[in-house]
C-alpha cells in the first residue's frame, strides 16, 4: 500500500473521530464504553499506520479550505516522528483499555463530555504537533494541545486545589508558548521560512531564538528551575490524563528539540553547556524531592521531572561530542535520549495508571492512608513492581537499558574528550547519576514498601479490591513492553539507530552496537532463580505465625515504619537543600513512660517557590494593580482607549 | 586435537574451580572473621566449618512466615540469591574464572542494586519496624556507598580504556599493563583497591558502620532486615550474604594483586593463589579491625564514607588527568 495513503487516510480517521466525539459528546450522557473503543481503535489504527509506511519519508501540505489564512498546514512523516507516533499510540491503547473501569470510580466528579471532547482534541493535537512540519502547524498544534490538556487537568474543578493547578498549568504552558512564538518569529525574520527544514542555527545570529526555544521547551516538559507546575497538575488530574500527559507530553519538547534544534544543527557551546547542566540538575532534584513526597502522584511527578533531566542530559552530551568531532559518542547519546524517551514513557504512563487503579480502589493516593494491598490487589502490586524496577533502572527491564547507554557515552567521553575540564564535568556527571540511581531505589522501595506491603493504614485499603479486568489488562499490556524492551534491548538499540538515521537529516551516523547480552543474563538470572526455589522453598515446611512483635502484644499499623520516616535518615542528609525539619512532641502526664500522644510533623520547603516564584509573581501583580486603573468600567473611557489607539496606529503606519 | 582436548579439560577444571569456591570461600571468610576476633578476645572461636553446620542446621528446621507478608517475602530472598550467584559468575573477583558473557561495571552495580532490591522489599513485607528501619538504614547506606564503588571501579576503567571489568583485570597482562605500568599504576589500583575495601564494610553492613554481633536489633542494618526470616529462607539469605561479601573481598584483594604485579613481575599460578590468600587476608583484617574498631554513630556514618569517596576521587581524578589508554 502507498504509504502517503496511509498516511492521509490515518489523518482523516483522526480529525473525523475528534468530531464524531465532539458530536456524540454534546449529549448529556456519554457511554465512557463506547469513547474509550474509539479511542482503542484509531490507536490501533494509528499503530497499523505507523508499521505500515515503512521507512519512507512522506511529506503532505493541505490544500485551500484547510489553510490557516494564507498557510498551508504542512506535515511530515519520517522516522523520527514515525517512532513518536508508535509510542503515543501504544499509550494511547492502554489508555483506551483503562479508561472504562477507572472513569467509572469517577462518576460524578467529572463530566464525560467535557472531558471526552478535551481528550481527543488532546489526542489529536499531539498526533499533530509531532507531524508539524513548519513553526505555524506546530505552534497551532501546540496550543491546542496546552489548552485542552489545561482543561483535563481542571477536569474535577469543584476542588479548590484542582483549581490552583489548572491555573499554575496554564500560567507554565502559557510562558512556554510565548517563549516559543518568540523564538520562532525570530527565527522567521533570520531566515525568511516557516519551514523547520531551512532552518539553520550553526549561524551566529540564531544563539538567542535557540535560548528561547530551548527555554519554551524547557518549562513544558518540566526541567529544572521551571517544574514547579508539574508536582501541582500531575496529581489534580485523572489518572489516565497523567498518563499520557508525562508519558508522552513531557517528550513532545524533546522531540521538538530534537527536531528544531539538534537537526537545525545548534552548535553553540553556550546553550550546550546550559541544558547539560539544567539536565544534570533537574535529574538530582527531581529524585531528591520525589523521596518526601507522601502523595503518590505527586511522587512519581517528581520523578518525571528527574528523568526528562537524564534525557536532556543525553541530548547536551550528543551535542557536545558532535562538537568535539566524536561521532560514536554523538550516536551513543542520541540513541540514549531517544531510548529514554521511549522507556520512560511506557514505565510512566503504567505507574500511572498502577497508580490511578490504587486511588480508585483504596480512595486514597496519600502513603499514611495505605498498605498491605499486596493481598488485596497482586495484579496491580506485579505491574507496578516492574514498573518501579524498570524506573530504578535495574537490570533486565527497559530502564536500566537506556541509562546504561548514557552511562557508556560519558564514560567514553571521559576517556576520550580533550579539554581536562570537559572530563572533569563528564566524571561528575557519572557520580552525580549513581548517586541520582541509588536515590530512584531508595524512593521506589518506598512507594512499594509502604502502598502495597506491610499492614493496611486506613480502613478504606483494608477493603480495597483487585481492579476490573480492563484496568489490569492496560497495566499487564504495558508491563509486558517493559520487560520485553528490556530484554531485547539489544535488537530494539539498532532498530532505534535505523530510525534515526533514516530521519529527514539523520541525527546518527553509524549503527551502534549494544554489548551486553541482556536475554542471556534474564534467562541466566530466572533459571537460577527457578533452580534454587525448586531445590529449598517448595519442599520446606512453613508455619504461619504473627510478626515478631517482641511480646508487647499485637503489632498495629501504626507501629510500622511510615512513609516519612523510611525517608527520614535519607532526608537529614540533604536538609540544606529540602529546608527539611521535623518536630516531635509528646504530651501525657508521665509522658517519658506512658505517653499519650505523640504527634510528628515533617516540614519541607520548596526553596525555588517561596524564594522566588512568590516573589516574583508578588512583583507582578503589584504592578498589575497600576494596570488596572486602565480599567474604569467607564464605556466613554473605552471609546476614548479605541480611538486613541487606532490614531496612533494610523499615525504610526504613515511614519514608517 | 590434542590442543581442542587440553582447552576443555582446561575450561572443565576452571568450572570446577569456580563453583566449589563459590561454595566453599564465603562460609570460610565468615569463620576467618569470627576466629580472628576470637582469638584477640582470647577465646578459642568457632571451628573451621562452623558456618556450614549453621546453614545444615537451618536447612533441616522449618520456617515461621508471618501472616501480615505476601509472597514477596520468600521470593526476595529467592531472587536475591540468583541475582547474587549471577554476580558471582560474571564479576572477576577471582583470578581463575571460567568464561563469562559480560562484565561490564555498570552492569555490576546496577545487578548489586538489584539484590540490595530484593532484599530491601523482603524486609519491609512483614510490617515490623525492625525490618522497616533496617531498610531505611540499607537504603541510605546504600546512596552513600554505591557512588564512592562507581567512581571506583570508574576509575579502574578509565586508567585501563575500557568499562568491562574482565578487560580491565586482564589489563596488567597486555601491551602497556604489567611491571611495564610503573608505580603511578600501582598507586591508582592501591587506591581503588582501599575504596573498594572500605566501601564493603559499608555495603556488607560490618563494623564500624554497624555491628552484627549486637542483640540489639533496634541499631543493626542487616540483622534487621532479616529478623523475620527463619528456616531454609534464613539459610538463603546468610549464604547470599556471605557470598556478596566474598565478592567485594575479593575484588578488592585483585586490586590489591595488581597494583603488586605493576611494581613486579607475577605468574599466573601466583595469581590465582595470592587472589584467595588475599580474600582470607581481608577476612582478617576485618576481624581484627572490628575487634579495635567502636561503631559509629548512625549520624557520623557519612564522614566515614567521605573517606571511602575521597579516596576513589582521587583514584579517579589521576586516571582522567591521564586519560588512558586509547585502544
Amino acid at each position: 500500500m502507498n504509504s502517503q495513503v496511509v498516511f492521509l487516510e490515518s489523518l482523516f480517521l483522526l480529525v473525523s473521530a475528534a468530531v464524531a466525539a465532539f458530536a456524540l459528546s454534546h449529549k448529556s450522557q456519554v457511554s465512557d464504553k463506547a469513547m474509550s473503543y474509539l479511542l482503542c481503535a484509531i490507536a490501533s489504527f494509528a499503530i497499523a499506520a505507523s508499521f505500515l509506511g515503512g521507512s519512507q519519508i512522506v511529506g503532505y501540505e493541505t490544500s485551500a479550505p484547510l489553510m490557516l489564512g494564507v498557510f498551508p498546514l504542512t506535515f511530515l512523516l519520517d522516522g523520527l516522528s514515525r517512532f513518536f507516533l508508535l509510542l503515543l499510540s501504544a499509550i494511547l491503547f492502554a489508555i483506551g483499555l483503562f479508561s472504562p473501569g477507572y472513569l467509572s470510580h469517577l462518576k460524578g466528579k467529572i463530566s464525560g463530555g467535557q472531558y471526552w471532547i478535551a481528550f481527543f482534541l488532546l489526542a489529536l493535537s499531539m498526533f499533530g504537533v509531532v507531524l508539524s512540519a513548519d513553526a505555524i502547524t506546530f505552534i497551532v498544534m501546540w496550543e491546542v494541545m496546552s489548552l485542552s490538556s489545561a482543561v483535563l487537568v481542571a477536569s474535577d474543578h469543584t476542588h479548590q486545589s484542582v483549581q490552583k493547578s489548572a491555573l499554575i498549568y496554564l500560567g507554565a504552558s502559557r510562558t512556554a508558548s510565548g517563549l516559543l512564538c518568540g523564538g520562532f518569529l525570530w527565527m522567521h525574520s533570520l531566515t525568511g521560512s516557516w519551514n523547520f527544514a531551512s532552518w539553520n542555527f550553526a549561524q551566529h545570529q540564531a544563539i538567542f531564538p535557540a535560548l528561547l526555544i530551548l527555554l519554551g521547551f524547557c518549562i513544558k516538559s518540566g526541567v529544572w528551575p521551571f517544574h514547579i507546575w508539574l508536582p501541582y497538575a500531575y496529581p489534580s488530574a485523572p489518572a489516565t490524563v497523567t498518563a499520557v500527559m508525562s508519558g508522552f507530553m513531557s517528550k513532545i519538547p524533546i522531540y521538538g528539540l530534537i527536531r528544531i534544534l539538534i537537526q537545525g544543527g545548534l552548535s553553540s557551546p553556550e546553550i550546550i553547556n546550559l541544558m547539560f547542566v539544567l539536565g544534570a540538575i533537574s535529574s538530582f532534584w527531581g529524585v531528591l524531592f520525589a523521596l518526601v513526597q507522601n502523595d503518590l502522584k505527586r511522587l512519581l511527578a517528581y520523578s518525571s521531572i528527574e528523568n526528562i533531566g537524564l534525557i536532556l542530559l543525553s541530548l547536551a552530551i550528543s551535542l557536545k561530542a558532535r562538537a568535539a568531532s566524536l561521532p560514536l559518542i554523538a550516536d551513543v547519546a542520541m540513541v540514549a535520549a531517544i531510548f529514554h524517551c521511549l522507556n520512560h514513557g511506557a514505565i510512566k504512563s503504567l505507574l500511572f495508571l498502577a497508580a490511578g487503579s490504587v486511588d480508585a480502589m483504596a480512595h486514597s493516593r496519600d502513603l499514611h492512608r495505605l498498605g498491605g494491598l499486596a493481598k488485596r490487589m497482586p495484579w496491580t502490586m506485579a505491574c507496578f513492581f516492574i514498573g518501579a524496577f524498570s524506573i530504578c533502572s535495574i537490570p533486565p527491564l527497559n530502564g536500566f537499558a537506556s541509562k546504561w547507554l548514557l552511562y557508556q557515552s560519558l564514560f567514553k567521553s571521559t576517556l576520550l574528550f580533550g579539554s581536562y575540564l570537559d572530563r572533569g564535568l563528564f566524571l561528575t556527571a557519572i557520580c552525580l547519576l549513581s548517586a541520582v540511581g541509588a536515590l530512584a531505589i531508595a524512593v521506589f522501595v518506598k512507594a512499594m514498601g509502604v502502598v502495597f506491603l506491610g499492614m493496611s493504614r486506613s480502613h478504606t485499603a483494608e477493603h480495597a479490591v483487585e481492579a476490573s479486568p480492563g484496568m489490569l489488562c492496560a497495566q499487564v499490556l504495558l508491563a509486558a513492553c517493559c520487560a520485553g524492551m528490556g530484554v531485547f534491548a539489544p535488537s530494539l538499540v539498532s532498530q532505534i539507530t535505523k530510525i534515526a538515521s533514516s530521519s529527514t537529516r539523520p541525527i546518527t551516523t553509524a549503527p551502534i552496537d549494544f554489548a551486553l547480552p541482556i536475554p542471556l543474563l534474564a534467562a541466566t538470572l530466572f533459571a537460577t532463580a527457578l533452580v534454587i526455589y525448586l531445590l529449598f522453598l517448595q519442599s520446606s515446611k512453613v508455619r504461619t505465625f504473627k510478626t515478631w512483635d517482641c511480646g508487647f502484644g499485637p503489632l498495629t499499623a501504626k507501629t510500622q515504619a511510615s512513609s516519612d520516616s523510611f525517608a527520614q535518615p535519607l532526608a537529614r542528609i540533604f536538609r540544606p537543600f529540602l529546608k527539611y525539619e521535623t518536630k516531635a512532641t509528646i504530651s501525657g502526664r508521665d509522658r517519658r513512660h506512658f505517653p499519650e500522644q505523640i504527634n510528628v510533623e515533617v516540614k519541607i520547603v520548596s526553596i525555588l517557590e517561596s524564594r522566588v516564584y512568590l516573589p516574583c509573581l508578588a512583583v507582578i501583580s503589584y504592578l498589575a494593580r497600576g494596570l488596572a486603573k486602565l480599567q474604569a468600567g467607564s464605556i466613554h473611557l473605552y471609546l476614548v482607549y479605541v480611538c486613541s489607539t487606532l490614531i496612533i496606529l494610523l499615525a504610526l503606519g504613515t511614519v514608517l | 586435537m590434542n590442543d581442542i582436548n587440553t582447552d576443555v579439560l582446561r575450561s572443565c577444571s576452571h568450572w570446577i574451580l569456580f563453583v566449589s569456591s563459590i561454595a566453599i570461600l564465603p562460609p570460610v571468610c565468615l569463620t576467618l572473621i569470627r576466629k580472628t576476633k576470637a582469638r584477640l578476645q582470647s577465646r578459642i572461636g568457632p571451628p573451621l566449618l562452623q558456618p556450614f553446620y549453621d546453614l545444615i542446621k537451618l536447612c533441616r528446621k522449618s520456617e515461621t512466615v508471618s501472616s501480615t507478608m505476601s509472597g514477596m517475602f520468600r521470593l526476595a530472598s529467592v531472587a536475591g540469591l540468583a541475582t547474587i550467584i549471577l554476580l558471582a559468575w560474571l564479576t572477576p573477583w577471582l583470578s581463575y574464572k571460567p568464561w563469562s558473557p559480560s562484565a561490564d561495571l555498570f552492569l555490576i552495580i546496577y545487578l548489586f542494586a538489584l539484590a540490595r532490591v530484593f532484599s530491601l522489599l523482603g524486609a519491609l513485607d512483614s510490617g515490623s519496624a525492625f525490618g522497616a528501619f533496617g531498610a531505611s538504614r540499607e537504603v541510605t547506606l546504600g546512596l552513600l556507598v554505591e557512588p564512592a564503588l562507581m567512581l571506583g571501579l570508574v576509575a579502574l576503567g578509565l586508567f585501563c580504556g575500557s568499562s568491562d571489568l574482565r578487560m580491565i583485570f586482564s589489563y596488567p597482562q597486555t601491551i602497556g599493563g604489567g611491571a611495564a605500568a610503573g608505580a603511578g599504576a600501582a598507586g591508582i589500583w592501591l587506591l581503588v583497591g582501599i575504596a573498594i575495601l572500605l566501601a564493603s564494610l559499608i555495603e556488607l553492613s560490618r563494623m564500624p558502620v554497624d555491628d552484627p554481633t549486637t542483640h540489639l536489633e533496634l541499631t543493626m542494618v542487616h540483622e534487621a532486615m532479616v529478623l523475620e526470616a527463619s528456616g531454609r529462607n534464613l539459610a538463603l539469605i546468610e549464604f547470599a550474604h556471605a557470598l556478596r561479601m566474598s565478592i567485594f573481598f575479593g575484588l578488592s584483594a585483585q586490586c590489591f594483586v595488581h597494583a603488586l604485579a605493576s611494581v613486579c613481575r607475577i605468574n599466573t599460578l601466583t595469581q590465582g593463589i595470592l587472589s584467595v590468600v588475599g580474600i582470607f587476608g581481608i577476612a582478617i583484617f576485618v576481624g581484627v579491625l572490628e575487634s579495635l574498631a567502636v561503631k559509629l554513630q548512625w549520624r557520623k556514618v557519612p564522614e566515614f564514607v567521605a573517606y571511602v569517596v575521597s579516596m576513589s576521587l582521587l583514584a579517579a581524578f589521576v586516571a582522567a588527568g591521564n586519560g588512558g589508554i586509547k585502544l
